[in-house]
């Protein structure tokens, strides 16, 4: 088995790294980036040696664990813990990070900030190998908040840009695809502050699930590391658990909740519906952070964490699961179709392949859900971290242009990049032999094994998930065909393009294999590696009713292979043959539709209008008033002068009651004036009521 | 003695700055908070290394034979803890003002002052002292901003004054009463013979320097303490039991008085909707009193929850626990929501202290383990990122004169060392896990999730705060710090120079040791927690 020491030191590398790093002169980026690029590298040959070890021996690698805090009736922990699918991932964060850390050197040659992204970069990888290697759902917590920073931080690299309302450049060179973008709050600064609310959103939910998980772990007495894998697992199979109850829930509606809190943080991270909207904007940060945003890392981290939790998500949690997914893999599948900027396609391309990954995982265990979910996001991971790069290639082979419509012709000009790229369009649009075939066809096969399993309902994913994937070989193709082919539609962007120099060239080169479905389904090693634990038993039910699974599994690929037919010949007709007259034409034809999609089907706007809006401005101040008054008491009170709305605001309350405490003080001051005649008066009206008093008796 | 230095040397130290010269005075404020800092730091190192329940440093100098108070000082671990934080903080905050000029002697011995006073607060064993040292401390503070502070001081200071005397004033009814129901001689008080064995330091001879009398005729009898009639506050915590049995106003003495000091606390925590003192005390104190007033004085309240309401009146703290619970989450919840709606530097750091304040009470009211130390741990670390925000808005100040947040924009370019520390200190404000201000928010929480109900409920709506604190905290930071330089003659502002980046230094790195690695500080505080909890528990049994 491996040291115990490796996996700490594979998580922990790349924290050192970026402290190293950053502590380094900002003068130097190339230092920089060497010195990142190379303990990353290191920490790949290491992470290479874990996964191989923990494959080979097919077991889960428990590493050492520490306990954080004792809280008497439970104790949380962190260590770590290495199964095969974060054995597998780790490598692949690794991977794509060398690779993307050597690409950036080229890509920000002539950015003077440039010193400062690899730190950045080597913190956001901490993190994510922390929730990715994390042995409990708290360290997982901490660790996923902290690639919510990071990622902050990087899509807010160039912080000091404008609103795109306000930069003179974005609104000489915006496509038609700006539509439906808020354009006063679309800026790096307003996209990191954008991702990092919005994931908190998801992750108030992960926090109520972490708290109900607690309550379960300590309503069936097994408070010691309360959070961790193991524990969680023995809770949810424990026999007590429908005795536990809090607020009149059982148990298992408790665990329902539980569950469907960790989903919400995974929902705000994988961008999933109705929280995707942070991923397109966080598109303002360095393309190359949006490669591993895009791949390895965050949205990533979402898919990951319900697949790690599995175990502890019950049927009625899944069906959430596959059917958020199944949402969000149609729509933006839709929104893609339609979008001009040439990485807002790619992004919500990303948004629908995180969608059909939780389809895959929404399926359930039996039917290999969880599987096909974990292989579509690996084998995306390499594929969408391919064609980022490729994209941030375009845009600065272009100066700065992103607009789809005044590319092309440009397979000439950038040949390694073009060719590169379709290989990984081919791989998303999941044509055969490529990577994506494989997965794509597993967790269509597997929503269709649910779906058959269960029925009614259960459908609904799977044919949200058939509809997407039709929709992404259509605006896949449509993405390279405007890009790479044809001829030159505008000369003056696409003249000066060339392929990317030296390190960087051989970076597409040596990711697009990885593209290809050999690497992935050689000898089956995936599905091996992956499969549940216990999987001897499994596959012995296996190979019982072998048939039905085929049966499955050959229609899922038939399928397929007819959706991926159907779009791409679209495609192809329309924008390889350049008659893309008829793609307008269908525009004006469906006005209402292509509005709706352009539009981002008003997401956007409504989250504006509530949340940012109502909540964010009108809420607030209304609670400003209610607390401390109007503007114009504290106009009155800057002034020196007491409000004139006194008992109308919580503070106003306050100075109300001071002002009657003096009134009546006043009021009481009148007696003792000092004026003779008010005391003759008082003292002859106090005798007056003496004898008439004692007159009455 | 070390106790006594840690009182008396800053009221030394404030006579001397007041007499002495102008040059002087603020080297004396440093002296007085360094040494506080030194006494609290040690006492809190030695409940690191020797975890323990007892009274440490214990002297005391009779005052008043016939009251029966004298200056009876000793640390447990939370005094230790809340003792360091008032060096540290006065540390800081001395630091910060530095550069101020006007009647330095003045300023600073005040500042020294009300260092003493909030030092014996914490260090007191004696109900007495701690009520004087309570509303001494006002004074200085009144001063301090009612002369110091900015164009509404006069307002803001009387404000304060009069609210948080107010609050405070039963305090003084429960203190007579207290006197008066105590017979001359003394009461006769059984104690649980588990409480004697948590406590005592001789293996069950004394109980705080009592006689323990155990019956020979009984061996299972509980064991009797001969309490004599005096302000020491584990004396009155011994008779817990006869508060509730003495009537006043048709109630039993216990409620009267839990609900006199409850009333002093929460003005002092704040609790919504006792809190409107606080913005316009922080929006007219100056920098170094803002960070005080933050940093310290609002822990005072939660202190006088955990040493004076739950001791002496177990039974009240347990019965108004979901109250207090409540109140910790309108308090989170509302100030977080009216933080988002300022458009004042310091009025929203404030509000963000009241939400944050918020967590303290959620975690207290929960009474189980998580929720006590969670409401220590965030009361400690609070004071730390409170202290960063205010230091910061003052660094600002200086440059800009103003506090308005649209008044600023992009000042990453001309101040970027500003400009991380604002982003650290907004993070550990909206509790990044590895920042100090995650620990104590998501104790509480746990604490009010593994509690009965109502505190599930409460601790899932708290989660929303989340939420909101990203919100108002990073949206600050982008308006002031991000996006493209809004005044061309920002582009002038000098970053953070060395004094400042000093009075940051411990703050910040406080808020990243504590934040990763609060285990110390928690198993410090540990037998102490523990014994309030047996101490409740023993009050419901």
């Amino acid at each position: 088995m491996i040291p115990s020491w490796l996996p700490v030191v594979v998580l922990v590398l790349p924290l050192l790294a970026a402290v190293l790093v950053g502590l380094l002169p900002r003068r130097s980026p190339g230092l920089a980036h060497g010195l990142a690029a190379a303990l990353l590298g290191a920490g790949l040959c290491l992470a290479l040696w874990q996964a191989t070890a923990v494959l080979g021996h097919g077991q889960a690698f428990v590493g050492p664990h520490a306990t954080w805090l004792d809280l008497g009736a439970f104790t949380l922990g962190v260590g770590v813990y290495v199964d095969a699918m974060a054995a597998i991932m780790a490598g692949i964060v690794y991977l794509l990070a060398v690779l993307v850390l050597l690409f950036n050197r080229w890509y920000m040659h002539d950015d003077a900030q440039a010193a400062r992204f690899p730190w950045q970069f080597c913190g956001f990888v901490f993190a994510m190998l922390g929730v990715v290697l994390s042995d409990n759902l708290f360290l997982s917590f901490c660790c996923w908040e902290l690639v919510g920073l990071g990622s902050y931080l990087l899509i807010g690299f160039w912080f000091a840009k404008p609103a795109a309302s306000e930069d003179p450049e974005y609104q000489a060179n915006k496509g038609q695809g700006a539509r439906g973008v808020l354009e006063s709050s679309l800026s790096p600064s307003h996209a990191q502050l954008k991702a990092f609310v919005t994931n908190r959103i998801g992750d108030a939910g992960f926090l109520f699930g972490i708290g109900v998980f607690l309550v379960l772990a300590i309503g069936l007495g097994r408070g010691t590391d309360a959070l961790g894998w193991a524990n969680l697992r023995q809770v949810v199979q424990d026999p007590a658990l429908a005795s536990v109850s809090c607020f009149g829930l059982s148990g298992h509606a408790l665990l329902v909740l539980a569950a469907l809190g960790v989903f919400a943080g995974a929902v705000g991270k994988s961008a999933q519906f109705p929280l995707h909207v942070w991923l397109p904007d966080a598109m303002q940060g360095p393309t190359t952070a949006s490669s591993i945003i895009h791949a390895a890392t965050m949205v990533a981290a979402g898919v990951f964490l319900v697949a790690r939790c599995y175990p502890m998500f019950p049927p009625e949690a899944l069906a959430v699961v596959g059917w958020t997914g199944g949402i969000t893999c149609f729509f933006a599948a839709t929104i893609a179709c339609v979008q001009w900027d040439l990485k807002a396609v790619l992004a919500y391309s990303t948004v629908s392949q995180l969608g059909l990954m939780f389809v895959g995982l929404g399926a359930g265990e039996a039917a290999g859900g969880r599987v096909a979910g974990l292989a579509h996001l690996f084998t995306h991971a390499m594929f969408k971290c391919l064609l980022f790069l490729c994209a941030g290639a375009v845009i600065h082979a272009c100066a700065g242009h992103q607009d789809l419509e005044r590319m092309g012709g440009l397979r000439r000009r950038m040949p390694v990049v073009a060719w590169t790229s379709l290989m990984a369009v081919l791989a998303i649009a999941g044509a055969p032999l490529f990577s994506g075939f494989f997965s794509k066809d597993a967790v269509l096969a597997a929503g269709l094994g649910a779906a058959t399993a269960e029925g009614g309902l259960a459908w609904g994913p799977f044919v949200l998930a058939c509809a997407g994937s039709l929709l992404t070989s259509a605006y896949m193709l449509r993405w390279w065909f405007s890009l790479f082919g044809g001829d030159e539609r505008d000369a003056s962007v696409t003249h000066h393009a060339h392929d990317p120099s030296g390190l960087a060239k051989w970076v597409l080169l040596l990711l697009a294999p990885f593209t290809l479905a050999l690497p992935w389904t050689a000898g089956g090693w995936l599905e091996h590696a992956l499969a549940a634990p216990g999987a001897a038993h499994h596959e012995g039910a296996h190979g019982a009713n072998d048939s039905h699974t085929l049966d499955a599994h050959t229609l899922g690929m038939i399928l397929a292979l007819l959706l991926l037919a159907v779009g791409a010949a679209f495609a192809v007709a329309v924008f390889g043959r350049g008659r893309r007259e008829l793609a307008a034409g269908l525009a004006r034809r469906f006005a209402g539709l292509h509005r709706c999609c352009a539009e981002l089907w008003g997401i956007d706007r409504l989250w504006h209008r509530w949340f940012v809006r109502g909540l964010g401005q009108r809420g607030s101040a209304t609670a400003a008033r209610i607390d401390l008054g109007s503007t114009q008491r504290l106009a009155a009170l800057e002034a020196g002068k007491p409000g004139p709305d006194d008992f109308e605001s919580l503070d106003g309350i306050v100075d109300g009651v001071a002002r009657v405490c003096g009134s009546l003080g006043r009021g009481g001051a009148w007696f003792h004036g000092g004026r003779l005649g008010t005391y003759l008066a008082v003292a002859i009206g106090i005798g007056a009521f003496g004898l008439w008093w004692g007159l009455q008796r | 003695m070390m106790l006594l230095a840690a009182v008396f040397g800053p009221l030394l130290f404030a006579v001397l700055s007041l007499a002495g010269p102008v040059r002087a005075a603020r080297w004396w404020c440093l002296a007085g908070s360094a040494l506080t800092l030194a006494i609290g730091g040690a006492a809190l190192w030695d409940f690191v290394a020797r975890p323990g329940a007892d009274f440490r440093l214990q002297v005391e100098v009779p005052w008043s034979q016939v009251l029966g108070a004298s200056l009876r000082f000793g640390v447990d671990s939370l005094s230790a803890a809340m003792l360091a934080l008032s060096g540290l903080i006065t540390l800081v905050a001395t630091i910060s003002g530095f550069a101020h000029e006007r009647s330095p002697r003045s300023y600073h011995g005040l500042v020294l002052l009300l260092l003493a006073a909030m030092n014996a607060v914490f260090v007191t064993l004696d109900l007495l002292v701690f009520y004087v040292a309570w509303e001494v401390l006002l004074v200085p503070m009144l001063l301090l901003i009612g002369l110091f502070g900015g164009e509404q001081r006069r307002y803001a200071a009387l404000k304060f004054f009069i609210y948080t005397l107010a609050g405070s004033v039963m305090m003084l009814a429960l203190l007579v009463l207290l006197w008066s129901a105590t017979p001359a001689e003394g009461r006769r008080v059984a104690v649980p013979a588990k409480a004697v064995a948590a406590v005592s330091v001789d293996g069950g001879q004394t109980l705080h320097g009592l006689r323990v009398e155990r019956s020979d005729q009984a061996p299972g009898a509980a064991p009797v303490v001969l309490v004599p009639r005096s302000f020491d506050l584990r004396h009155l915590a011994l008779q817990w039991q006869s508060w509730r049995e003495v009537r006043f106003l048709g109630m039993p003495l216990s409620a009267f008085g839990f609900l006199a000091l409850l009333l002093a606390c929460l003005v002092k925590v704040p609790a919504v909707p006792l809190h409107t003192w606080l913005p316009h005390a922080h929006v007219q104190a100056p920098t170094a009193v803002s960070i005080l007033l933050a940093g310290v004085l609002l822990k005072l309240g939660v202190y006088g929850l955990y040493r004076i309401a739950l001791p002496l009146f177990p039974w009240e703290v347990y019965t108004w626990a979901p109250t207090l619970g409540w109140l910790g989450l309108l308090g989170i919840l509302w100030g977080a929501l009216v933080a988002l709606g300022q458009r004042d530097l310091k009025r929203l750091v404030a509000y963000s202290s009241v939400s944050h304040m918020g967590f303290c009470l959620l975690g207290f009211g929960s009474l189980t383990f998580a929720g006590l130390a969670g409401g220590m741990v965030q009361a400690v670390t609070h004071g730390l990122s409170a202290a960063l925000l205010f230091l910061l808005v003052g660094v600002l100040y200086d440059r800009a004169h103003h506090r308005r947040i649209d008044g600023f924009g992009g000042l990453a370019q001309p101040m970027p060392r500003f400009a991380w520390l604002l982003l650290v200190a907004a993070l550990a404000g909206a509790g990044l896990p590895g920042l100090a201000g995650f620990p104590g928010e998501f104790l509480g929480l746990s604490g009010a999730f593994t509690s009965s109900a109502p505190f599930p409920l409460l601790g899932a709506l708290a989660c929303l705060s989340v939420i909101l604190s990203a919100a108002y905290l990073l949206g600050m930071v982008r308006k002031v710090v991000y996006g493209p330089l809004q005044h061309q003659e920002h582009a002038q502002f000098a970053d953070c120079d060395r004094r400042e980046l000093l009075a940051a230094l411990p703050l910040v790195v406080g808020l990243v040791v504590l934040g990763v690695w609060p285990k110390p500080l928690v198993e410090a505080l540990r037998p102490a927690l523990e014994a309030l909890l047996l101490h409740v528990r023993s009050a419901l049994s």
